[in-house]
């Protein structure tokens, strides 16, 4: 006999108990973690007009966040090299669960949902191993731990699920860390990042690489449009006045070509910070923080705008709608591309924001 | 964690608002003298080259440095007009370690390429062979001194020249027609407080500063073990100090302005320019003699102590914080 507790513990169990909905959590668009003036760290839900819906504190300070396809939780991750991330109630701003990275692993910061908001996949480390990790976790029973398989590469950072909703992009940035060395970086003169596609049995699928002579320029943000075409922003790791173009375009079973002219490395210090991309591809941004940058690229590679923003890393191009490009930034501004709006918030908005 | 929020509260606890800047004298005082200066003499500049194209001719050369002299006065304001469609990328392509310019113009004298013959199509080709450091090889460089293709050269120098003077002209003018007003009266979609007016020119002055430090000073000490007197800016030419020099007193200038007149920040500003003055080595040729290099070590020291100073003091008491975004690097 299943009592009304039982089924509903069942219901719990396998994931699919109605949930708040983002509509609860007040119809964000957005989400950004950031620091309040008092020195906390929160995650926050931005809506339509740029301002606030929720906030939820973190114990340390984030980086990115995915968030839940239909219910109003989301995954905010501890900034590199973080062993933590939290699952949260973004009505409530309870705390469903923690992943806790297994040992030998620490996260990278990005994770990503399958469409049917079944799985949660995360970049890791192997550190012991020098080796990209993917994490898979059981989302319906309660974030278990289902297993891993080499992400393709070393240093994979961010992590993007594909429109098919069942296979995912992951930039393999190939930068070997170690969790006792932090950030240091262990392997500058032998990097070999690429780009890779996993499906959600963990096969690879697909990876791409750049051309050798660029290797050192490290794959660390994605951002898909909506007939898959991926766009790549990167991080060079060579020489910074030699710096080439940081962002690239890829679609499966063709080459990766990067856009932009040789000026455009130099201009972004050699660091790409964040990128986006418009759902009908017609739109590639990207943010270089350290180049108080943003760009904006048509398709075909042409420099459409250049924004200079101060600490500019956040963009996003929102999911419904035709807004094009908001950006966020260190201190507290949240504004469209074309400035034709902003609101500053007493917020220092950390590296990504991610369209909802 | 706790040693983490400990950290952060610091960081917050500093900014007191000690003065704002003027930023209005700034930009009148400082900034648009200097571009409309910078335009000026590259307009003899292209004047000296639609008179006479040789390479070894004194008028050329003496045009060359007194343009090039100019652009180190603004070189440390790389914003806003400087930075539209590349424009101050097209004036100075350094450093350029793979040598894409010398291979830029190589290829356009053996094609004899007719680009050369209107502005507006020179300024299709490859940024590498535009600016100064085109001119660098032109008038310089034996491979194109004395290269055979005299005619073409010559066209090649008018072109270069012209180019640059337009470049200016174009940044001069983007100053004088409304940026200017943009940053001397915050509140407008290019500066929406007068905090970051302050932050860009703060930014400007300690990029300045680190590009000294970093390229002009750092590329060519290399390590010791393998110094690379040849990567010294401008070493054709012979400018490498002078324009560590000329830079200094720019953003010596900008500091002034910025800090109202900080006497122990000018100081440091001083025994920089003094160490300078001392070093009598033109294109640092001393980086690969162990005494000689601990010289320029010194300065190289001396600026990133200034640049230090300037980020711990001036910044905060212009009520700036250190970059939350570009300080993580992730």
């Amino acid at each position: 006999m299943t009592d009304r507790r039982g089924f509903l513990a069942g219901l719990l169990a396998t994931g699919v108990a109605p949930r708040a909905g983002w509509a609860e959590a007040g119809q964000p668009v957005v989400l950004a973690a950031g620091m309040r003036p008092d020195g906390v760290y929160v995650l926050c839900g931005l809506g339509r007009d740029g301002g606030l819906r929720f906030t939820v504190p973190l114990p340390a300070r984030g980086h990115a966040a995915a968030a839940h396809p239909e219910r109003a939780e989301a995954v905010a991750f501890a900034r590199r090299p973080g062993r933590f991330a939290l699952i949260l109630d973004c009505v409530s701003g309870a705390e469903r669960a923690r992943l806790q990275a297994p040992a030998g692993r620490h996260f990278y910061g990005h994770g990503a949902f399958s469409g049917d908001g079944r799985i949660l996949v995360t970049t890791e480390n192997d550190y012991e191993g020098a080796r990209g990790v993917l994490g898979f976790w059981d989302v319906t029973r309660g974030y278990r731990r289902m297993g891993e398989v080499g992400s393709g590469g070393v240093g994979p950072h961010e992590i993007r699920l594909m429109p098919d909703g069942q296979s995912l992009v992951v930039a393999n940035g190939g930068i070997e860390t170690h969790l006792e060395t932090g950030r240091a970086k262990l392997n500058l003169g032998e990097m070999r990042p690429n780009l890779s596609y996993v499906d959600l049995d963990g096969m690879m699928l697909e990876q791409v690489a750049l051309a050798p002579d660029l290797h050192q320029n490290s794959i660390r943000h994605l951002a898909v449009a909506r007939d898959g075409t991926v766009a790549f922003a990167m991080q060079w790791q060579g020489d910074i006045y030699d710096s080439p173009p940081l962002v690239g375009m890829h679609q499966r079973g063709s080459a990766a070509r990067l856009i932009g002219t040789e000026a455009d490395g130099a201009d972004m210090q050699g660091y790409g910070g964040s990128v986006a991309v418009l759902a009908d591809g017609a739109q590639v941004a990207v943010t270089s923080p350290k180049g108080g940058v943003a760009r904006v690229y048509g398709a075909s590679g042409r420099l459409e705008a250049r924004v200079a923003l101060a600490d500019v890393c956040g963009v996003a191009a929102l999911r419904h709608g035709s807004e094009g490009f908001w950006l966020t930034t260190g201190d507290g501004l949240v504004t469209d591309m074309g400035a034709s709006w902003q609101m500053r918030h007493p917020m220092r908005w950390d590296n990504h924001l991610v369209a909802l | 964690m706790r040693r983490f929020c400990i950290g952060l509260f610091v960081l917050f606890a500093v900014p007191v608002w000690a003065g704002t800047p003027d930023i209005k004298g700034i930009v009148e005082g400082h900034i648009l003298p200097r571009y409309q200066a910078f335009a000026e003499a590259s307009q003899a500049l292209d004047q000296a080259a639609q008179a006479d194209c040789a390479p070894q001719s004194d008028t050329l050369r003496a045009a060359y440095g007194a343009a090039f002299d100019a652009w180190m006065g603004v070189s440390h304001l790389r914003f806003g007009p400087s930075e539209q469609g590349d424009r101050a990328f097209a004036l100075v392509f350094w450093p350029d370690s793979r040598g894409k310019t010398p291979k830029a113009l190589a290829g356009l004298m053996q094609r004899q390429d007719p680009v050369v013959a209107e502005a507006a199509t020179f300024r299709t080709v490859s940024i590498a062979a535009r600016g100064f450091f085109a001119l660098d090889y032109l008038l310089f460089d034996p491979q194109f001194v004395e290269a055979p293709q005299a005619a073409y050269r010559c066209q090649l120098i008018q072109a270069v020249a012209r180019d640059i003077a337009g470049t200016a002209d174009a940044i001069w003018q983007d100053w004088d027609a409304g940026y200017g007003d943009r940053m001397s009266h915050p509140g407008n979609e290019t500066y929406r407080t007068e905090t970051e007016a302050a932050r860009q020119i703060f930014t400007a002055l300690i990029t300045g500063l680190e590009f000294t430090s970093d390229a002009r000073l750092g590329r060519p000490l290399g390590s010791f073990d393998r110094p690379r007197p040849r990567r010294a800016e401008a070493w054709r030419s012979g400018r490498s100090l002078r324009n560590v020099v000329l830079s200094l007193e720019a953003t010596r200038d900008l500091a002034d302005r910025l800090s109202g007149g900080d006497a122990a920040m000018l100081a440091g500003f001083d025994r920089a320019l003094a160490q300078a003055a001392r070093l009598e080595d033109p294109v640092f040729a001393g980086v690969v003699d162990p005494q000689e290099r601990l010289r320029i070590e010194a300065l190289k020291q001396r600026i990133d102590d200034l640049r230090a100073q300037l980020a711990l003091e001036l910044g905060p008491q212009l009520g700036l914080e250190a970059g939350f975004n570009s300080l993580d690097g992730d």
